[in-house]
C-alpha cells in the first residue's frame, strides 16, 4: 500500500483553470452571466469557456456579435442592474473599443451616483505577443491602471488564474482580468479546495538577497528563468508576481527592496507611463537610495514576424543585462 | 520487435499532454492505422493512431494522467509473448500517425 | 382650482414644473453651466406618462426634463444640480449625472450615445431575472451618429430585449444642425434594417409622444422585443447656458411659438393656468431656498465611492 499523503491539489491545463473558476461561481451566484466571441458551443478561443453553455444555457452564456462597445456596455449596464456580468474581450487590443463604458461608466458610476449604482462586471482579456502582430499584442494594462475606480489583475500560473478569477467574480469591480496569451499552453497544480486569491497581494515567487524582480502574467516566468540563470553567478533574486496592477501590492515590493537593495521591473508593455515606471516611482517615495532599472518591449509595434516580435519584447538575456548593469555600476 | 508509443512531438506550444482515453487493453491487436489513444494539449485532442500492426503490451501512463512530449505512453510488440524490458527507455519508438482535432 | 383628473392636467403640470424649474435654475450662475430642456418637456413628460413602477429611464446629460418627469423632487434635482450633499447622487454627480434607480430614473450619462449600450444591459439583466420592466433610453440626435446606437439596435434585435429606444430630435447638436451631419431621412428609420418597429412623432405634442411611447413600452413588456421612436422638439435655449446660440432671433420667435406648453394649455382659463403657474413656481422656489440651505458634500465624498 503506498503511504504517500493524499493529494491537496491537481494539475490543470491552464484554461481548466479558469474553466473551473467559472463553473463553481455560475453555480454558486445565479447572477453571474457570460457574454463574448465564441463563448458558446466554440467554447471560446482558448477552450476557457468549454462545456459552460451546456450546464448554465444560452440564458447565462452569451455568444454575442462582433461588438467590443456594445458587449462591454451591455455587460457593464448589466452588473449595475443587479447582474455580475464577466465580458470576454478576445484581444485586449479590442478592448480599445469598450473602454467608453468602461472608464467612463463602470469605473466612475458608483462615484458619481454616490453610491447607488455599483458595477460589479469583470472584463476578461488577453495580451502578449504570440505571433499574431501588431494589433493583437498589446499589453495596456498600464493604461488602466491610471484608471480610478478600476482594478486589475493578471495571473502567472493556473492556481492564480483560478484564484484571481473567482475573486474577480465576487468583487464589486469592475475588475479587468487579464491573461497572457502563451500561459493557455501551460499546466500548473491548482487547490482541489475552493481557494480565493484576494486581490491586491502580490505573491513571492523566489528568493533572494541581491535584487528584486517585479513582474506580471508571463514576464514572471521570463524573471524566474533569469534569476535561475543567475543564481550560477551567485546573484539571488527575489521574484515578485504582481498578480494584482490595480490595486498594487507597494508593502511586499518595499519590503522585499529594503532587504535587496536594487529592483528591476519586468513588463511586455510599453516602459513609458508603464508599470514598472509607477512601481519605481512609488518605491522612491519609500526607498529613496533603492537602485532601479525597468525592462520593457522596445517602443514599437509588435510585429508578427517571430525575429522582430522576439527583438521587441523582453527575454531572460534582456532582464539579465539590465540586472548585471544594475548592480555592476554600484558595485564598482 | 519491441516498441515504445511515445508522445509525438510535433505539436505547436505542447510541452506535456493528458491521456484522455486508451482505446485498448493490454493484449489487444492493433492494426495499422487504429486508433490507439486519445491525447489532451491545452487546445486539441490528438488522435494517435499505430503506424503498423501491434500489440498492446503495457500502459505506462493511464488515463487523466500526464506525459511529456518524447515520453513513453505505452510498450507495444510485434508478437503477444515478446519478453518485455525493464524500462522503455531504450526502444525504438514505434512509428505513428496522429491526427490534431 | 382646476380638477385634478383631468386629462391634460398632470401632463401640463409637469411640463410647467419643468419649465419653471429651468428659469429658476437660469437665474444662479454659481453653480456653473446647465444644459436646459425647455421646449422639450413634451418629450420628457409624454415618454414618462408611459412608463410603468417597474421600468427604468436611462437619458443623455440633457436631464433636468426627464428627472423631474420621472418623478425625482424638485427639491432633490434642485440639490443635486447645486452641488449639494441632499442631492440623490449627494451632489457628486450634478449635472448630466443625475440618477435614481429606486425611483425608475436609473441616471443621466453625459457621453452622447453613452448611455445606449448602458441601457441595453439594464433590458438583459432584467430579461435574463424575467423582471417585470422595460428599459427606455433617451437621447438627442446627436447620438444618433454614433456606432453605439447601431451596435445596440443590433443586439437589442437579435436578442428581444425589453428596450425602447427614444430619441429626442431638437434638430441641434450643440452648433450642428441635424440635416448636416445624419443621413437618414427620418432617424426612426435607423431601426428598418434591424426589422424593428419605429416612428416618429411631433415632440412639442406631448398626447402625441404619450401614445406612440405606450404602445411600443406595452409591446416590449409582453415580450415583443425592442423599438424606436423619434420625436422632433425643439430646443428653445443654446445647448447650455455657456454656450452661445446660433440661431437668429426670427428663428427663435418661431421656435417658441411652437411652445408645447401653450399647445396643451389651449382653451384652458387664464384662472385656472394661473393658479397652476403659482403652484409650480412655488414649489421650484421652495426647492431652491432648500437646496441654499442644504450642506455641501464633506470633502471627503472627493474619494469616497471610487473603489
Amino acid at each position: 500500500m503506498s503511504s504517500e499523503p493524499p493529494k491537496t491539489s491537481r494539475k490543470l491545463f491552464f484554461r481548466e483553470a479558469i474553466t473551473r473558476a467559472l463553473t463553481e461561481e455560475m453555480a454558486n451566484n445565479p447572477k453571474v452571466i457570460l457574454l463574448g466571441q465564441d463563448i458558446g458551443k466554440f467554447g471560446g478561443s482558448y477552450k476557457e469557456f468549454v462545456g459552460l453553455i451546456d450546464r448554465f444555457g444560452s440564458t447565462r452564456v452569451l455568444d454575442t456579435p462582433v461588438a467590443e462597445a456594445a458587449m462591454v456596455g451591455l455587460g457593464v449596464g448589466a452588473a449595475a442592474a443587479g447582474l455580475h456580468p464577466l465580458v470576454s474581450i478576445t484581444y485586449m487590443d479590442f478592448l480599445m473599443l469598450g473602454l467608453d463604458p468602461l472608464v467612463n461608466y463602470a469605473a466612475k458610476a458608483r462615484f458619481k451616483t454616490g453610491g447607488q449604482i455599483t458595477v460589479p462586471l469583470v472584463v476578461k482579456t488577453t495580451a502578449g505577443a504570440k505571433g499574431q502582430g501588431v494589433v493583437h499584442s498589446q499589453c495596456i494594462e498600464a493604461w488602466l491602471m491610471a484608471v480610478p475606480g478600476l482594478k486589475v489583475v493578471a495571473p502567472s500560473t493556473a492556481a492564480d488564474a483560478y484564484g484571481l478569477m473567482k475573486a474577480a467574480l465576487r468583487d464589486p469591480g469592475p475588475v479587468v482580468y487579464v491573461d497572457h496569451k502563451r500561459l493557455f499552453a501551460t499546466t500548473g497544480e491548482v487547490p482541489l479546495a475552493e481557494t480565493i486569491i484576494p486581490i491586491g497581494q502580490a505573491a513571492i515567487r523566489r528568493t533572494g538577497d541581491d535584487v528584486t524582480i517585479v513582474a506580471h502574467s508571463w514576464m514572471v516566468r521570463i524573471a524566474l528563468e533569469a534569476a535561475e540563470r543567475l543564481q550560477t553567478e551567485g546573484i539571488g533574486c527575489d521574484v515578485i508576481d504582481l498578480r494584482s496592477l490595480a490595486p498594487l501590492d507597494m508593502a511586499t515590493i518595499t519590503q522585499s527592496v529594503a532587504r535587496t537593495g536594487a529592483m528591476v521591473t519586468v513588463e511586455e508593455g510599453q516602459l513609458t507611463c508603464g508599470v514598472g515606471t509607477e512601481i519605481a516611482f512609488q518605491l522612491r517615495e519609500h526607498l529613496e537610495n533603492a537602485r532601479i532599472a525597468r525592462v520593457g518591449a522596445l517602443p514599437a509595434p509588435v510585429s508578427s514576424n517571430p525575429l522582430l516580435e522576439a527583438a521587441c519584447i523582453p527575454d531572460a538575456d534582456r532582464v539579465i543585462g539590465a540586472i548585471r548593469k544594475l548592480l555592476g555600476s554600484n558595485s564598482a | 520487435m519491441i516498441y515504445a508509443l511515445t508522445v509525438p512531438g510535433a505539436i505547436e506550444d505542447v510541452n506535456e499532454v493528458r491521456v484522455l482515453e486508451w482505446h485498448g487493453q493490454p493484449g489487444h491487436l492493433f492494426a495499422a492505422g487504429e486508433l490507439v489513444v486519445e491525447l489532451e494539449t491545452h487546445k486539441a485532442l490528438v488522435e494517435v493512431r499505430a503506424g503498423h500492426a501491434g500489440v498492446l503490451r503495457q500502459i505506462l501512463t493511464p488515463e487523466g494522467d500526464w506525459q511529456a512530449v518524447g515520453s513513453a505512453l505505452a510498450i507495444l510488440s510485434d508478437e503477444p509473448s515478446e519478453p518485455l524490458p525493464e524500462s522503455a527507455g531504450d526502444l525504438a519508438a514505434m512509428a505513428v500517425e496522429f491526427e490534431i482535432n | 382650482m382646476p380638477n385634478p383628473d383631468s386629462d391634460i392636467f398632470r401632463p401640463l403640470r409637469a411640463m410647467m414644473l419643468i419649465r419653471a424649474f429651468e428659469k429658476a435654475l437660469v437665474s444662479r450662475a454659481d453653480h456653473g453651466f446647465q444644459l436646459l430642456s425647455s421646449g422639450e418637456e413634451a418629450v420628457a413628460v409624454g415618454l414618462c406618462d408611459a412608463m410603468g413602477p417597474d421600468d427604468q429611464l436611462l437619458s443623455s446629460g440633457r436631464s433636468i426634463g426627464p428627472a423631474l418627469a420621472r418623478g425625482i423632487t424638485a427639491d432633490q434635482v434642485m440639490a443635486e444640480l447645486l452641488g449639494k450633499a441632499t442631492g440623490p447622487n449627494r451632489g457628486k454627480g450634478g449635472r448630466g449625472h443625475i440618477a435614481q434607480p429606486d425611483i425608475g430614473f436609473f441616471g443621466a450619462h453625459a457621453v452622447v450615445g453613452g448611455n445606449l449600450t448602458i441601457a441595453a444591459g439594464v433590458a438583459l439583466a432584467m430579461k435574463v431575472e424575467q423582471r417585470p420592466g422595460v428599459v427606455v433610453c433617451l437621447f438627442g440626435d446627436g447620438a444618433c451618429g454614433s456606432g453605439a446606437l447601431h451596435e445596440t439596435l443590433n443586439i437589442a434585435a437579435i436578442w428581444q430585449l425589453p428596450l425602447v429606444l427614444v430619441c429626442n430630435n431638437n434638430q441641434l447638436s450643440v452648433s450642428t444642425a441635424r440635416g448636416t451631419a445624419l443621413a437618414p431621412a427620418r432617424l426612426s428609420d435607423l431601426a428598418i434594417p434591424f426589422g424593428l418597429p419605429g416612428a416618429t412623432v411631433d415632440g412639442m405634442d406631448v398626447v402625441a409622444v404619450r401614445d406612440a411611447a405606450r404602445e411600443f413600452i406595452e409591446a416590449a413588456r409582453r415580450g415583443k422585443g425592442p423599438a424606436m421612436l423619434e420625436c422632433l422638439s425643439e430646443r428653445f435655449f443654446s445647448h447650455s447656458t455657456a454656450t452661445r446660440d446660433t440661431r437668429s432671433a426670427a428663428e427663435l420667435s418661431e421656435i417658441h411659438a411652437r411652445c408645447p406648453i401653450e399647445r396643451l394649455a389651449h382653451g384652458l382659463s387664464p384662472a385656472i393656468r394661473a393658479a397652476l403657474q403659482a403652484e409650480v413656481d412655488a414649489e421650484v422656489a421652495a426647492a431652491l431656498t432648500k437646496a441654499d440651505n442644504a450642506p455641501w458634500p464633506d470633502l471627503a465624498e472627493a474619494l469616497s465611492d471610487v473603489l
